[in-house]
């Protein structure tokens, strides 16, 4: 297939333009505790948070958590939503456990459930893969699309615990029998644990980052290139990019 | 990236020159260095380029944003690294 970019059409692989449709139409339908409403507007508070300025001080400041203010926001998210999904675009380095259990006990806002953070997450993941694709390629951002109407599944997975993360999650040994499995298709390295409290997230997000990057048995496979460019040269655009995102894993 | 070592992949100068500029929104620097990405590595090549880009740019979210820590054998393999660049002191 190709994509049209600044009246040039280059070639793009048929898996990722499939997995970058599911994953737009992912982000307009109802997830496991947010409508389709609800998560288009968590993407579009996503887009937001770059120009906000309260995120813009704190981005700024030596201790983020000492800035107080008002997000810039652009919808009607509760402000504990508002305040993770500013947070995870503009300062994700400098999350801390404790910043995490504020949100999840309720301070000076309402509570956000953890099923309601984690999925937040998600969603923020995908939006940042879907529209940093576009900036680098030299797109436009694509509009967000209209919401598909539907009701959250609203299931916690009953063998969740926290114990691994600062959030819980669903680990292979503990899935009962009414749990999504969410590690079949991806494994079950750490990074596909840190959304397992909504499995579709695990499904929402890697099926679109396996066709980004690698699936995971391709990773290590030497013997084969599976893209245009090498693993040494993936693995330093992503030595490079993971760096300059401050990020420790 | 001052240190050469990118030099050590092909085209890794080049490479590193995208990401960064992507990072930076810097839009004269991007456009510039998707031209001599393409010119030295064809139009498939740069789109597999952006879309590891994308990727990690997106997974930092779920890793920052749910705490998990480093599986084992990562931290073993990385043990000595991290001390030399004192990394683990800027785990949360």
């Amino acid at each position: 297939m190709e994509i049209e970019v600044a009246g040039e059409k280059l070639p793009i692989r048929d898996n990722l333009v499939r997995e970058i449709e599911a994953a737009w139409e992912s982000l307009a339908r109802a997830g496991t505790w947010w409508t389709g409403a609800e998560r288009l507007a968590i993407a579009a508070e996503a887009r937001a948070a770059r120009a906000c300025g309260l995120c813009q001080r704190r981005k700024a400041a030596l201790s983020p958590y000492t800035v107080d203010g008002d997000h810039d926001a652009v919808g009607e998210l509760p402000a504990a939503a508002v305040e993770a999904v500013h947070r995870l675009v503009t300062d994700a380095g400098r999350i801390t456990e404790g910043w995490i259990g504020t949100l999840l006990t309720g301070g000076e806002m309402p509570a956000l459930a953890e099923t309601e953070y984690v999925e937040i997450v998600g969603v923020v993941a995908v939006l940042t893969a879907l529209d940093t694709l576009h900036r680098a390629l030299g797109l436009p951002l694509r509009g967000l699309p209209a919401p598909i109407a539907g009701a959250p599944g609203r299931h916690r997975p009953v063998g969740a615990r926290r114990k691994l993360a600062w959030v819980s999650t669903l680990a292979p040994e503990d899935i009962c029998a009414d749990d999504p499995n969410p590690y079949p298709v991806h494994g079950d390295k750490n990074i596909h644990r840190g959304l397992s409290l909504v499995p579709q997230e695990v499904f929402n997000f890697f099926d679109l980052d396996v066709e980004l990057y690698l699936k995971d048995h391709e990773i290590r496979d030497f013997a084969h290139e599976y893209r245009a460019i090498s693993h040494a040269q993936i693995e330093l655009i992503a030595g490079r990019t993971s760096a300059l995102n401050g990020c420790y894993y | 990236m001052a240190n050469g070592r990118a030099d050590s992949v092909p085209h890794g100068q080049v490479l590193i020159d995208l990401v960064e500029a992507v990072h930076r929104g810097e839009a004269a620097a991007t456009t510039t260095a998707r031209r001599v990405v393409r010119e030295h590595l064809g139009d498939a090549a740069f789109v597999d380029v952006c879309a590891t880009i994308a990727s990690f740019s997106a997974v930092v979210k779920i890793a920052d944003g749910t705490g998990i820590p480093l599986e084992d054998y990562k931290a073993e393999a990385t043990r000595e690294m991290r001390q030399e660049l004192s990394i683990n002191d800027f785990k949360s």
